[in-house]
């Protein structure tokens, strides 16, 4: 648990091209930067006005897609106040966003124009026709009373630093980040094993053809997620063995792939499962997110893990 | 030094480049106290390569090019609609010989290109023979949307004094009746030409640092010898493409070269305040160079390369350490394990940010085209850890503003040539073993 938490304020919400777009702001937060297994603190500085958090999430299907880093521009009255491009990253309150803290030049309006470009990761299905450059224009009305109005709750010393996490917040209209639960994946659910704090549920498709196999192969899809939030955890280098007695009948890497059905997910085209079957999962970069506090030490030590299909 | 209005001398250089004209270039004249060798009255002896520099540049001790200092970018349109006539082009080449003739060719005296867009070839009736591939600019990364520039020529002039960089500008536009002592010719280019945009630079140790005070950069963090605002040393010897490689081989357009532009901007706030040092040094050159101290400094201490062959493949890192550096990412782009392209890029804070003028020779667009997706990691970030940005070199703290790409013809067809040149036999290079 961390020690507090935080709400944000919702500046303005707009549609374009397939997506909408919410910006959204709270206090300037510490954070810590992830590069491969190193995490680097990243503290606030006395001149950071407010943590600026552009939402980005495709009107379909309400998935925030974390492989479209949103561009940030803040000017006044035509001058450039700040440019930026904000970090992908991990809170508990808020699950995967884009943000960073950002220096304006105190109360007043801005005009906040942010930009996306077309996605990186695969998408399957539907989604697969997103492919869209587009550009959000805010009006931003800062106010340093207002932000300090945003709510602040302190966690209970007895509970700070201990295992959990905070309720995630609900706002309205905005999309949420969880993936899909256990029971609601798509397929045959297989079960789930846990590695440095997350939770892995693994469901195979018996048609792999929407997944760029044929009818007669299977999906298997890997899901991660946050332990209590059920938060989908992108950015990370997966690779599966599927082992059938002494034979591998797979055994690569697994995709991150988003799916209107499956979320953002790992995945990988087999040509089918058995009942009886092995699943090494096996985690080769831990999800390359900056971390808000609560999730500065969660997902790092991420040590193989093997379910039985 | 500083100067009795309390300037420093470099500091102001610097200023008088990026804002130019007449006053900039009597401003630098006063302060900079120079002796700039004249060019000599016959020209016949310059190399047909008008991107024939290195010869003539300092090398360092690694046996690096030094880049030449000061640049200035004209753009320009022609004023009349149609192909150009002979008279033009006679005014063109006399306007380039004058302020050759005022100074010597050289790293300390001039150094000029003059390039022609697809735009400018779209006014003839015939087509770019094959030999050229120059198609129209266009965005090269799925996550850029730059403007994309079609004037109809481009002048590069470069050296490491300002006022000569500003002095070739001013003459060129038949503001200066003499340039170094040399009257010059009643020919200008903005007799045929409208000058539509000037984008100007630097490079070199220290200047980054000592204009670092613009939007973009934090002011007291790049390192007060970095010749480039990034922090580290680029241009390696053995990570630029030969002059004899980007050369163009055969056809009317022997001798010359293609030529792309593009302007970056630069958000280096991340760079310095959040990044740490092995951070900046796994994301501009592999993780490898970060974990075992390879890089001292700005990196001089890498010699003539940037080690890049000690670096793991870039897929297996971003795989495994889900961080891939820009230098390693290069490797996919080369032949022969050679690079394809020779950058002649340079710093900038035009428009009171910080930036950069990513200018590039090579034998055909698509060679610089091939680099950049190899920057873009596209296939390495669809496949791992890394993200369209996260992690993926150092396109977290780059944007692209502009592109644009440009024939350098050889220097005698450097003066508004047309589309298909009649030649008497088809021009072979002579050295064509690259």
């Amino acid at each position: 648990m961390p020690t507090h938490v935080e709400g944000m304020e919702m500046a303005e919400m707009q549609s374009s091209g397939g997506y909408k777009c919410a910006l959204t702001y709270t206090y300037p937060h510490r954070f810590w930067l992830v590069t491969g297994s190193r995490r680097e603190k990243v503290d606030i500085k006395s001149n950071d006005s407010t943590h600026l958090m552009p939402v980005v999430w495709e009107t379909e299907t309400g998935i925030v897609p974390p492989d479209i880093n949103p561009q940030v521009q803040i000017t006044q009255d035509g001058e450039s106040v700040a440019q930026l491009s904000p970090w992908p990253m991990l809170s508990q309150p808020m699950g995967f966003h884009f943000g960073d803290n950002v220096q304006l030049a105190g109360d007043g309006t801005y005009q906040v124009e942010v930009s996306i470009g077309a996605p990186s990761t695969r998408r399957t299905g539907a989604l697969a026709d997103n492919q869209g450059q587009t550009t959000f224009s805010f009006e931003f009305d800062f106010q340093q009373s207002a932000l300090e109005e945003i709510m602040y709750r302190d966690i209970p010393s007895d509970t700070e630093g201990t295992d959990g996490a905070v309720d995630p917040m609900g706002m309205e209209m905005m999309p949420s980040t969880h993936v899909p639960a256990e029971a609601d994946l798509p397929g045959t659910v297989h079960g789930s094993v846990t590695s440095g704090d997350a939770k892995f549920v693994v469901t195979t498709l018996s048609d792999a053809t929407p997944f760029g196999g044929r009818e007669d192969e299977t999906y298997l899809a890997v899901s991660p997620r946050t332990p209590y939030n059920q938060y989908m955890l992108p950015l990370m280098s997966l690779s599966g063995t599927l082992s059938r007695g002494n034979d591998a009948i797979y055994d690569d890497i697994l995709q991150s792939t988003i799916d209107p059905e499956l979320g953002y997910h790992y995945g990988a085209v087999v040509s089918g499962v058995e009942s009886g079957d092995e699943l090494a999962i096996t985690v080769d970069s831990p999800p390359q997110t900056a971390r808000h506090e609560g999730y500065e030490t969660a997902f790092f030590e991420m040590g193989e893990m093997s379910v039985s299909l | 030094m500083t100067d009795r209005k309390g300037i420093p001398r470099r500091e102001f250089l610097k200023t008088a480049v990026a804002i130019g004209g007449t006053a900039a270039f009597s401003a630098c004249l006063g302060r900079e106290e120079i002796d700039v060798p004249t060019g000599p009255d016959d020209l016949s002896s310059y190399p047909q390569r008008q991107h024939a520099w290195n010869e003539i540049l300092p090398r360092d001790d690694h046996g690096n090019v030094v880049a030449p200092h000061h640049r200035v970018l004209l753009f320009l349109n022609l004023q009349e609609n149609g192909p150009p006539t002979e008279p033009d082009r006679t005014t063109v080449e006399t306007a380039l010989e004058g302020v050759e003739h005022a100074y010597e060719r050289s790293g300390d005296g001039l150094l000029v290109t003059m390039s022609y867009s697809p735009a400018y070839f779209d006014r003839f009736d015939s087509s770019l023979p094959e030999s050229v591939d120059l198609p129209d600019p266009e965005a090269l990364a799925p996550f850029e949307d730059p403007k994309l520039d079609t004037p109809d020529a481009v002048v590069h002039l470069a050296s490491n004094h300002a006022q000569v960089v500003l002095g070739a500008e001013e003459a060129l536009e038949g503001n200066e009746a003499t340039l170094n002592g040399v009257e010059q010719p009643d020919a200008a280019l903005t007799d045929v030409f409208e000058a539509v945009d000037r984008r100007t630079g630097f490079i070199g140790d220290g200047l980054p640092a000592e204009n670092a005070d613009v939007d973009g950069v934090p002011t007291d963090k790049v390192p007060d010898d970095a010749p480039l605002f990034m922090g580290f040393k680029s241009g390696f010897e053995k990570n630029q493409a030969s002059e004899d490689r980007v050369t163009i081989q055969a056809g009317p357009f022997a001798n010359g070269t293609t030529q792309h532009i593009s302007n970056l901007r630069l958000n280096l706030d991340q760079w310095y305040n959040q990044d740490d040092r092995w951070q900046r040094e796994a994301k501009m050159f592999c993780p490898y160079h970060a974990e075992n101290d390879v890089i001292e400094g700005t990196g001089d201490n890498l010699g003539d390369s940037s080690k890049i062959d000690e670096c793991d493949p870039a897929d297996e890192t971003a795989r495994e350490m889900g961080v891939v550096g820009h230098s390693q990412k290069s490797v996919s782009a080369r032949e022969d394990d050679q690079p394809i392209i020779l950058r002649r890029d340079f710093d900038s804070t035009d428009d009171g940010h910080a930036g950069l003028h990513f200018l590039a020779l090579q034998r055909e667009i698509s060679d610089f085209v091939k680099t950049r997706e190899a920057m873009n990691g596209t296939d390495i970030a669809e496949q791992s850890a890394v993200g369209q940005r996260n992690n993926n070199g150092i396109l977290q703290y780059i944007r692209t503003q502009h592109r644009g790409n440009y024939l350098v013809p050889p220097r005698s067809l450097r003066a508004l040539p047309p589309a298909t040149p009649r030649t008497d036999s088809t021009q072979e290079v002579a050295n064509a073993s690259s």
